[in-house]
């Protein structure tokens, strides 16, 4: 984008020293997210953030897992060698039963287990199918009471966070047949096994865990400690005020399912229960729920929904093939195409909103084509009730959904550079927040880049001053001839992108001063 | 270890023949004989003027305009329809080596995005912003594209419901008796996409 000569920004020492600082925040904040790649957008790169919790379903790498175990995944039905002896196996061997309960517990208390369940996995050789699930599985679990129930494979685990991670195990393995292997989560009693290992004290603390719901301490399930998931997040708010809630509506898997307090006297139905014992049947621990908050149904989403996997039900595919094993992928920080490609379009950002803000609008009459269009989109009706900070934005905005007249559609898309820029100079004077850009770039070829910037900015003049916005825009810029250089002389290798523009914002809104929702800036962004 | 998850295959897709659906501005079947519910047609492109001339007139740049906004109604409805209730047809609607970036993942041609569709929650989508231009041929080397950026809410099967924007690329490929317009490049984020 090229200035001209006689430009006066009014630059001073201090609108310098921001735009370095902004620079140095943006080489932070994007230096960690983007690596090259070719360009051409065929993504080799490691996108990882810190976390296993990467999507599986994009082309990428998958990240190297810990995998303790020598054994192919293919190594089935007792052919295995002495020196492939299991990881699982020595542990099972080795630890004793009351150190194991203990689990996690910094204090000794009682873990809260599950029954993890493998569809039809009586087909699957022990060793094979368990080495297979940890190979996929982000962290080590210690599998107990390994056995099969008519046609499933089935053991327990004694974590909450493994449980989940097991979850998420589900779908992602295959079979020799190709064929996709579920899991199956659900929260259980004591298992038989361990059970017999009880000492009496234990049997009061299990006790007093359940008949004290109250007491969050004594409570195994530790929110803090689960995996990140959104969904339960998005209700933290409530949740932290009343973790007793949250904690029983975690054991509560299936509505169905009537919660029942597990009074000292039951505690003897736990014993002698077979393996086989229809799942059905087993009422898992779990406290009475006072009352039913709407936030329970974030917490199910931890379980999968409970199938019944007693003997009655005829093995079909649909047992195998329900939503369960499907999460969102990991929402990430903004896409480059190539390290080159981001420092050239977060310089232009930066240019072109140091003159955007700058009071006159007019110096951006050289970043836009002749033939360039402009149009801008509020998600808000006027008849809706809108914040007021945004009425002024009604009359320009452009939403074929809802203008269906073509005139009027055509009069709201300014075309050429002059009427965009009279049109962008009439809008409301704006402070942006480059530190709160998020930008994707999400098409590039030859002739043209295009690229999405996600951010914040306030009004500082006129009725609204103070008001923050988000807003989202959109560029398709081509590069520019070797003639126009950006001011801070890039030129010489770099053609500057010329802004073919179809810039378009909208601006989802916040409330002024309330950013919820929105992304927070930087505390120590001064835009 | 891991296979690739495509349930259509380039043979399927050619091969399938569905009974027509539209509500929307097109005319005739197409010459290709039958058409799938999972594609975006509108009548025939105006007639490009001459490789490397810009829109000189703007009674042509009225056309475009007009064009971009009939592609991208008649697209949005069949998107999002699409996506939440027939989703492994929805590869349909991108080129073989279209890219989506969704909330900074990349996922690059159509076995990618295949998988990708296919490991997603279910989904219930409501649109409440559709704006659409078309984008000049000097950008496009005379391949006529159209920008849609659409917003509004959406609701994973499994998740809290989120804001969205989203924006496409779509371009034409035209045929004597209509315009088949397909997904060139996709970007779709949360709003709220830093609490997700």
């Amino acid at each position: 984008m090229s200035l001209p000569s006689g430009h006066n920004m009014g630059h001073t020492d201090q609108v310098v020293q921001r735009r370095a600082r902004c620079w140095d925040i943006y080489q932070r904040r994007f230096s960690s997210r983007s690596e090259p790649v070719n360009p051409g957008m065929h993504s080799s790169s490691h996108q990882q953030q810190d976390g296993d919790a990467a999507m599986h379903g994009a082309h990428m790498d998958s990240p190297v897992r810990y995998t303790p175990y020598a054994i192919s995944p293919y190594n089935r039905k007792g052919s295995f060698r002495k020196q492939d002896q299991t990881h699982v196996n020595m542990e099972r061997e080795q630890k004793p039963p009351e150190r194991r309960m203990e689990g996690n517990m910094p204090d000794g208390t009682l873990g809260s287990w599950f029954k993890i369940t493998v569809p039809f996995g009586i087909k699957y050789n022990e060793k094979w199918l368990l080495n297979l699930i940890q190979n996929e599985c982000s962290v080590p679990f210690v599998p107990v009471e390994f056995h099969y129930e008519n046609m499933h494979a089935s053991f327990f685990v004694e974590n909450a966070s493994i449980a989940c991670a097991l979850k998420n195990v589900s779908g992602k393995i295959w079979d020799e047949n190709n064929e996709k292997i579920s899991i199956f989560v659900n929260p259980a009693g004591i298992p038989h096994f361990v059970q017999r290992e009880l000492k009496s004290e234990k049997v009061e603390q299990i006790k007093l865990a359940v008949n004290q719901p109250c007491d969050v301490s004594q409570e195994a399930l530790d929110i803090q400690r689960l995996p990140f998931y959104p969904d339960m997040m998005n209700h933290d708010t409530t949740m932290a005020s009343n973790p007793r809630k949250c904690m029983a509506a975690s054991l509560h898997v299936h509505e169905e399912n009537i919660p029942t307090v597990m009074s000292a006297g039951e505690m003897d139905k736990w014993k002698g229960i077979e393996p086989g014992e229809k799942c059905a049947d087993r009422s898992p621990v779990c406290t009475t729920l006072s009352d039913n908050s709407s936030n329970i149904n974030s917490i199910l989403e931890l379980f999968p929904k409970l199938l019944c996997l007693d003997g009655q039900q005829s093995p079909r595919a649909t047992l195998c093939g329900t939503e369960a094993h499907k999460r969102l992928p990991t929402c990430k920080g903004g896409f480059f195409g190539s390290e080159m490609l981001k420092n050239l379009v977060l310089q232009f950002l930066q240019q072109y909103y140091l003159i955007y803000d700058s009071g006159d609008r007019q110096g951006l009459l050289s970043a836009y084509h002749d033939e360039a269009c402009f149009s801008m989109s509020i998600p808000f009706n006027p008849e809706d009730s809108a914040p007021s900070s945004l009425c002024k934005y009604f009359k320009d905005s452009r939403n074929i959904k809802i203008t269906k007249d073509p005139y009027l559609r055509g009069e709201l898309l300014k075309h050429t550079k002059r009427d965009i820029v009279d049109s962008l100079s009439a809008l409301p004077k704006t402070q942006h927040d480059l530190s709160s850009f998020l930008v994707d770039m999400w098409c590039q070829t030859e002739w043209m880049l295009c690229f999405s910037v996600n951010g914040m900015f306030k009004e500082v003049e006129g009725q609204s001053q103070g008001s923050v916005l988000a807003f989202t825009r959109t560029f398709i810029a081509t590069p520019g001839s070797s003639s126009s250089c950006l001011h801070n002389n890039q030129c010489d290798y770099v053609r500057a992108p010329h802004v073919l523009a179809r810039p378009k914002m909208y601006f989802p809104v916040t409330e002024p001063g309330d950013l919820a929702g929105a992304k927070k800036p930087k505390p120590n962004s001064q835009g | 270890m891991r296979k690739h998850g495509s349930h259509w295959s380039q043979g399927d897709r050619e091969g399938y023949q569905r009974s027509n659906y539209y509500e929307g501005p097109h005319t005739s079947h197409s010459s290709r004989g039958g058409r799938t519910r999972e594609e975006v047609v509108t009548p025939p492109l105006p007639e490009h003027a001459a490789t490397g001339s810009q829109m000189a007139t703007s009674l042509d740049f009225k056309t475009y305009v007009d064009q971009a906004c009939r592609a991208a109604e008649e697209f949005v409805n069949i998107y999002y329809e699409t996506m939440d209730k027939r989703r492994r047809a929805l590869t349909r609607l991108y080129l073989d080596q279209a890219t989506l970036i969704w909330n900074g993942n990349v996922v690059s041609g159509l076995d990618a995005l295949n998988n990708f569709f296919d490991t997603l929650p279910s989904s219930e989508f409501q649109v409440n912003m559709l704006d659409c231009q078309p984008v000049h041929e000097q950008a496009t080397q005379s391949q006529t594209t159209v920008l849609i950026v659409t917003s509004g809410t959406v609701k994973f099967d499994g998740n809290k419901q989120h804001f969205f924007n989203q924006n496409f690329l779509l371009t034409a490929q035209s045929t004597p008796n209509n315009t088949v317009w397909k997904i060139a490049s996709d970007c779709f984020r949360f709003q709220d996409w830093s609490s997700s």
